[in-house]
């Protein structure tokens, strides 16, 4: 008889971490003297801050009402450019020491210039251009090239110099960590996944704010007793996750433990899941171009996949295709930030290859908060018209 | 001085009914099926899959006591037939989770989908359900089985508690509605939004400029039809259509959407009233669960 995966001490390290993200940084700060840099978004290249002794953390909101941040940001910029702004406004981002992005979508840009000049305690920032037409033949010379001005910054500002070496370490220890985040995942396409989407989540999401090196003892210790662990639930529909950063804990207790029916998300295609982590660098001698071309060839953001023409000759796309296939994928659900352009002009093209993949899917505007009761009786009915023949006599 | 009940402008007439040409006796199958939804609530109970009685009841503050308050009514009416005697029940709506007599629940999409093949026919393909504080636009088979559905988001706006506030602001009684707002000579044009705040906003300033309540009701009903119209063209209108829910009832508003469609909505067969789609999808789930679990038995 194996372990019941609700009561694996990694499962709760990695769920701690992401309620007390705040209290880790804090305490990891008071350890190691070193410094912390928030980033916006998923293509800031980690590897190069981490290499210098700093530790990243994502910037996340909170899912609560707030109302202080309409002076800086336009009431239909997205909620999570708020709720992370609204964060820094009420002080708890206060122990960052820096602050940067990669340039992704409007809405993030604007909330991260007005949390580098109103937070307190920032004595770093910095704006990181990054192509937005990955699929550009030059897409990685023009990354390697703002890398190296990037690189050189956090030199200056710590006074420290990043060798080679010190790259090739932090490289290590990202990719340790993705290779064992998709193991994980791979573990998902059977039958019986082992761990449910809120756990996928809470291991995706912490490890976006904790030192990677601790938090691949921890994945290495998780993917060691995966094959002998028991889960009490029934799996029920498979689901897979598509759309914008989602680690609101509501939505997947809602759809994976509180609903009359069972269902179970095997997959996250977003930047709280998978298109964080997809993807390894490939090592070679030339470090920072190693780092560009993974930046710019993982899974793209909506913000970033630019090729034209049918759906199916896109990057992301293909991948959605090929993990519907692999991971047994009964229906989707396309979870949007409102107000999240990008994602609001994939989602047509999205929904006609799901059409013609013969995938049922289901359209959610995630908010700050979540209408739990009106999302619970969609992805129902969602469930029950794809079976419970029998009920029509 | 006005009675409090002549001031209630948005309250519609609770009903009753029981067929008293059948015997529940003779039934091989007794279902029930309650919708619970935010302002209204519907028990129905069928025998052998036709409609038997009904109630049809403002939601109150508690959902248990108002599905209490609706079951306890038929029976009443009915007289001799008690809880115990019905084989199954199923909860639908937005309280369908609190109605603890209940065997099972079932969304209102699957089950409005159902009702309005029972009401009106298998040749509807396309049901608008227009409720208390949701709209949902379902596609359906011959069956009633739902093929897609869109529902709106968090905002009620447009709704029938959106029509309630309005009676109330306007002093019209809710019943009659509908008709006042078809006798203006031109149609003016909507209130430029269906957000029941913002909507009694502007509505008092038309009253300042003199408007009638006709015109008015008018151009309340044209916006609350063109946001129903936008919900139905995205997810693509077929023939034939049926409209379900409280506000079928009212021909201002669904005239109204005919016209935007081109398409005229089908008329409910043998006078059913169609705001009692979602209960009678239900007790009709009911009974297929119970003769389901009947046959598992054997």
């Amino acid at each position: 008889m194996g372990e019941n995966v609700e009561n694996l001490p990694e499962i709760r390290q990695f769920k701690e971490w992401f309620e007390k993200r705040h209290e880790y940084a804090k305490k990891w700060k008071e350890k190691t003297g070193g410094k912390v840099v928030g980033y916006f978004c998923t293509y800031v290249p980690e590897e190069i801050l981490y290499a210098a002794g700093i530790l990243p953390v994502r910037i996340l909101g909170s899912h609560e009402p707030e109302s202080i941040t309409r002076p800086y940001l336009h009431d239909m910029y997205c909620p999570f450019c708020h709720d992370t702004l609204a964060q820094g406004l009420q002080g708890r981002y206060n122990y960052l020491d820096g602050v940067t992005i990669a340039q992704s979508c409007l809405h993030m840009r604007q909330s991260y210039f007005s949390f580098a000049d109103r937070v307190e305690n920032i004595e770093w920032s910095y704006y990181l251009p990054f192509p937005h037409g990955v699929n550009n033949p030059y897409a990685a010379d023009y990354a390697k090239h703002e890398f190296e001005k990037f690189k050189a910054a956090v030199e200056e500002w710590t006074g420290t110099t990043i060798s080679d070496k010190d790259l090739e370490e932090a490289i290590q220890v990202y990719n340790k960590n993705r290779e064992l985040m998709m193991k994980v995942f791979e573990f998902r396409k059977a039958d019986d996944p082992k761990i449910t989407g809120l756990h996928a989540m809470y291991m995706v999401v912490s490890s976006q704010v904790v030192d990677k090196a601790e938090h691949n003892e921890v994945l290495e210790s998780l993917v060691e007793k995966l094959p002998e662990v028991e889960s009490d639930r029934e799996v029920g529909t498979r689901f897979m996750l598509i759309g914008s950063e989602d680690y609101d804990e509501e939505l997947f207790k809602l759809i994976e433990y509180g609903m009359d029916y069972p269902a179970t998300f095997v997959f996250e295609e977003n930047c709280t899941g998978s298109r964080y982590f997809w993807g390894t660098v490939e090592n070679g001698d030339d470090k920072l171009m190693a780092l560009a071309r993974r930046y710019v060839y993982r899974v793209p953001c909506p913000a970033k996949d630019w090729a034209r023409g049918d759906f199916f000759g896109r990057r992301r796309f293909q991948f959605i295709e090929r993990v519907i296939k692999d991971w047994n994928v009964e229906a989707v659900i396309i979870a949007q930030m409102k107000f999240c352009d990008p994602h609001e002009l994939d989602i047509p093209s999205l929904r006609d290859m799901l059409d013609k993949m013969g995938v049922p899917h289901l359209h959610l505007e995630l908010d700050l908060t979540q209408p739990v009761g009106q999302f619970r009786t969609r992805v129902e009915a969602l469930i029950e018209s794809m079976g419970e023949e029998d009920l029509y006599i | 001085m006005v009675s409090v009940q002549e001031s209630e402008y948005w309250r519609w007439p609770e009903q009753i009914w029981v067929d008293e040409s059948k015997d529940w006796k003779n039934a091989e199958v007794i279902s029930c099926g309650i919708d619970l939804g935010s302002v209204s609530t519907q028990a129905v109970i069928m025998l052998d899959g036709e409609l038997y009685a009904y109630a049809n009841m403002r939601t109150g503050t508690g959902s248990v006591a108002s599905a209490e308050k609706a079951i306890n009514a038929v029976l009443e009416k009915i007289g001799d037939m008690k809880r115990e005697n019905i084989h199954y029940t199923v909860a639908t709506g937005y309280g369908r989770v609190s109605v603890p007599f209940a065997n099972k629940s079932i969304t209102e999409i699957a089950c409005h989908g159902r009702g309005a093949v029972y009401i009106y026919g298998d040749s509807v393909r396309t049901v608008l359900d227009m409720g208390g504080q949701d709209l949902k636009a379902i596609k359906v088979d011959s069956r009633g089985k739902v093929v897609n559905f869109l529902m709106n988001d968090k905002c009620a706006a447009g709704t029938g508690r959106g029509i309630e506030v309005v009676c109330d602001l306007l002093a019209v009684p809710i019943t009659q509605a509908g008709e006042l707002s078809l006798k203006v000579d031109e149609e003016p044009e909507p209130v430029s939004t269906t957000c029941v705040v913002f909507a009694k906003s502007e509505i008092l300033g038309l009253i300042r400029k003199g408007w009638s309540k006709e015109k008015i009701l008018a151009a309340f009903f044209n916006a609350v039809a063109s946001r129903v119209v936008e919900l139905l063209e995205r997810v693509g209108v077929e023939p034939d259509f049926a409209i379900t829910g409280g506000i079928s009832k009212n021909i201002g508003v669904v005239k109204r959407i005919e016209d935007k469609l081109g398409l005229k909505a089908l008329k409910p067969k043998n006078g059913l009233d169609p705001q009692l789609a979602g209960a009678i999808g239900a007790a009709l789930f009911a009974r297929a669960l119970y003769l389901k679990e009947q046959k598992k038995k054997k």
